[in-house]
């Protein structure tokens, strides 16, 4: 996990146990941790749940062998900010690594998105590329505001299903794929350069 | 409740009858006692005042007066003055006695009374004594404890057989039901307590000892029966995933072919694999969970329109007409998450099994039994009858849909979170054939009423 993350650009610190990684976060400041829920000494949600009491903010990412309802709401209770059960792709990981990175650094509140040269009101609720106002379904608008927040990086399937329908199981048919090639339609057909990227093995990105 | 209650409660109610008894009759003796002792203490007065003569004078106004109370004063040289011929206490003998006196009652007949007394000996040596009737009450009060006495004693004998007769019964129910669990605790799961049919408490007990056996069991199974299903489901995947690895790695070394391309499909296997993993955890989660976590109540319609909302895209890319219709404003009671992912499974295998050009149908209405229905019709080549039972199992796909994506999974987890929810799963046929098409398949999680 680490060299991954290492290879997309991250600089990592590891720690082998939680009294020990509770130490490492109240020494230093990380932008993302990654936190498992069973480590030895201190389990995660007791090394998150002492971090927040202190006042840290971090984001975090739970990780989990456990994959009830129950244990997700348990992890986001104690104050983890988004959750992945094993087994994952590393691709859904380093997806929701940079999303809590991003998270972190835009705290201030936007009302207005910008992607090159695609613009949402979110005052409004409207969307125009290079000035030309595009008509957008409810759900179309929420998924294209998800892309458009996390521009420039890779969205699962899964992260989309759990973020714009808040459903937390993985369908067998492409249901995303499908809301997701009608919302290119809109806004990248009649336009010289498409704007919405299919990741090969891991999912989609907004590019400028 | 069903124990026999006479052996719980009348030991009780018996010592608390004799008890009310016995205190009675002591406080009938101790009143007696009492305005015994005050009329001795008044005719001491007298006597003191105005010594054996007076006595005498009020010993006979008094007797005369009909006052309730036997007096005697007897001296030296034949003094007797009093209302009784003898005193119960030996001359020169005081203190207090009890004893009977001959009467008559008010219809005339002889009956002996109990009475109490005192005798006390005056300084100038006579004896005076002062002693009372105490009736009626006591009298009654005695046979009353009499006959008490024998039924206490016969209560006891029967409260002795009863007791002995109800600790055998228990002890030989118990002795059931520690066989049991002694059998289940040495690793036999199909041990169970025989239910008497005396429908007390041990029937109870035992019921509910054969109920969590039953669950524990079937739970035991569908695990063992899960870790069967991915051992050999996810063996086929495993083995085509190392031959396309080895593969590359020939080419790679061989120095031809695009390892890239044999890597990507890779990665397409294990991501397959992982998928069915986790699919078939979940079921087994479910089944051993028991009912459903973190109920909540919630409108079924408005579940039913977010995952309709889902899957509309879908059908539309693949030419099917697709309709929802929802009864508003019901309630139901479950898991949301779960009811949302098992009506998302229905319209996947619609979404799947319908060839362009069909139909699909989600329904959420509530049904004259109070139970909320989420269905799913389609207009597929539908299920042959003997096969509907089958198709719910883990894993089960059926010939014609080997070429289609899928582990065989959706149903399996359908039918999970009905169990969870104590609703079920009924599949039927659906519309019917109409011209080449159908007779497509009508698939229904039915879930309790909310109560």
């Amino acid at each position: 996990m680490a060299r991954g993350l290492g290879e997309a650009g991250h600089e990592c610190q590891i720690a082998s146990d939680g009294a020990y990684g509770l130490d490492m976060a109240r020494q230093d400041q990380f932008d993302v941790m990654v936190v498992d829920r069973m480590m030895p000494r201190m389990d995660g949600l007791s090394m998150i749940e002492t971090l927040r009491r202190d006042g840290d903010r971090t984001p975090v990412l739970v990780l989990s062998a456990l994959g009830e309802i129950d244990d997700r709401v348990a992890g986001l209770k104690a104050g983890g900010d988004d959750y992945l059960v094993k087994p994952y792709a590393f691709a859904e990981l380093s997806a929701r690594v940079e999303a809590l990175a991003r998270r972190h650094e835009t705290g201030s509140v936007q009302t207005v998105l910008k992607v090159g040269d695609l613009e949402m009101d979110l005052i409004h609720r409207r969307v125009a590329r290079q000035g030309k106002e595009i008509d957008l379904q409810p759900r179309e608008f929420q998924l294209l505001e998800f892309m458009m927040r996390h521009a420039g990086q890779s969205v699962t399937r899964t992260m989309l299903l759990e973020k714009v329908w808040e459903y937390h199981f993985d369908p067998q048919t492409n249901v995303i794929d499908v809301h997701v090639s009608r919302l290119r339609s809109k806004i990248d057909k009649g336009f010289d350069r498409p704007m919405l990227q299919t990741v090969r093995g891991a999912g989609y990105r907004l590019d400028a | 409740m069903r124990l026999p209650a006479p052996f719980r409660t009348t030991p009780f109610r018996l010592t608390l009858m004799f008890l009310a008894v016995f205190l009675l009759a002591g406080e009938v003796t101790r009143r007696a006692d009492q305005e015994i002792g005050a009329e001795m203490r008044s005719l001491e007065t007298v006597y003191r005042q105005g010594g054996v003569d007076a006595l005498n004078q009020a010993l006979i106004e008094r007797t005369a007066d009909g006052r309730p109370f036997l007096y005697l004063l007897t001296g030296k040289g034949g003094m007797h003055t009093g209302s009784i011929a003898t005193s119960p206490f030996e001359a020169g003998e005081t203190g207090w006695k009890q004893f009977r006196v001959t009467g008559t009652d008010p219809n005339g007949a002889v009956v002996r009374q109990p009475a109490r007394g005192e005798q006390v000996v005056l300084a100038t040596g006579e004896q005076l004594f002062v002693g009372a009737d105490i009736g009626q009450a006591e009298y009654f009060v005695v046979k009353i404890v009499r006959a008490l006495q024998g039924a206490g004693a016969l209560m006891v004998i029967l409260g002795l057989a009863g007791g002995l007769l109800v600790s055998r019964n228990v002890s030989r129910a118990m002795a059931g039901l520690n066989a049991v669990v002694a059998a289940v605790r040495g690793g036999d799961l199909h041990a169970r307590a025989k239910v008497r049919g005396a429908r007390d408490e041990f029937d109870e007990l035992a019921a509910g000892l054969n109920d969590m056996l039953d669950r524990l069991e079937r739970s035991m199974a569908g695990l063992r029966h899960a870790g069967d299903a991915i051992a050999h489901d996810l063996r086929s995947p495993l083995t085509r995933l190392r031959a396309r690895l080895e593969v590359a790695l020939l080419d790679v070394e061989a120095g031809k072919g695009d390892p890239k391309a044999a890597l990507a499909q890779a990665l397409e296997d294990a991501e397959g694999v992982l998928r069915t993993f986790s699919a078939v955890l979940a079921i087994a989660r479910l089944q051993a969970a028991g009912p459903a976590p973190d109920p909540a109540t919630f409108d079924p319609a408005d579940l039913a329109a977010g995952v309709a909302e889902l899957y509309e895209p879908v059908c539309e890319e693949k030419g099917l007409e697709f309709r929802v219709e929802m009864t508003p404003q019901l309630v139901a009671r479950g898991n949301r998450e779960f009811v949302a992912q098992a009506v998302a499974n229905l319209l996947d295998n619609a979404v799947k099994y319908t060839p362009e050009g069909g139909a699909v149908v989600l329904r959420v209405r509530r049904r004259s039994s109070g139970e909320i229905e989420f269905s799913v019709t389609d207009t597929g080549p539908g299920v042959p009858e003997a096969e509907r039972a089958r198709i719910v199992q883990r894993f089960v796909r059926l010939e014609n849909s080997r070429n289609l994506p899928g582990a065989g999974l959706g149903l399996s987890l359908v039918a999970a979170v009905a169990e969870s929810h104590r609703g079920r799963l009924e599949i039927d046929e659906g519309p019917g054939a109409v011209e080449g098409s159908g007779p497509g398949l009508r698939v229904a999680l039915v879930l309790p009423r909310a109560t």
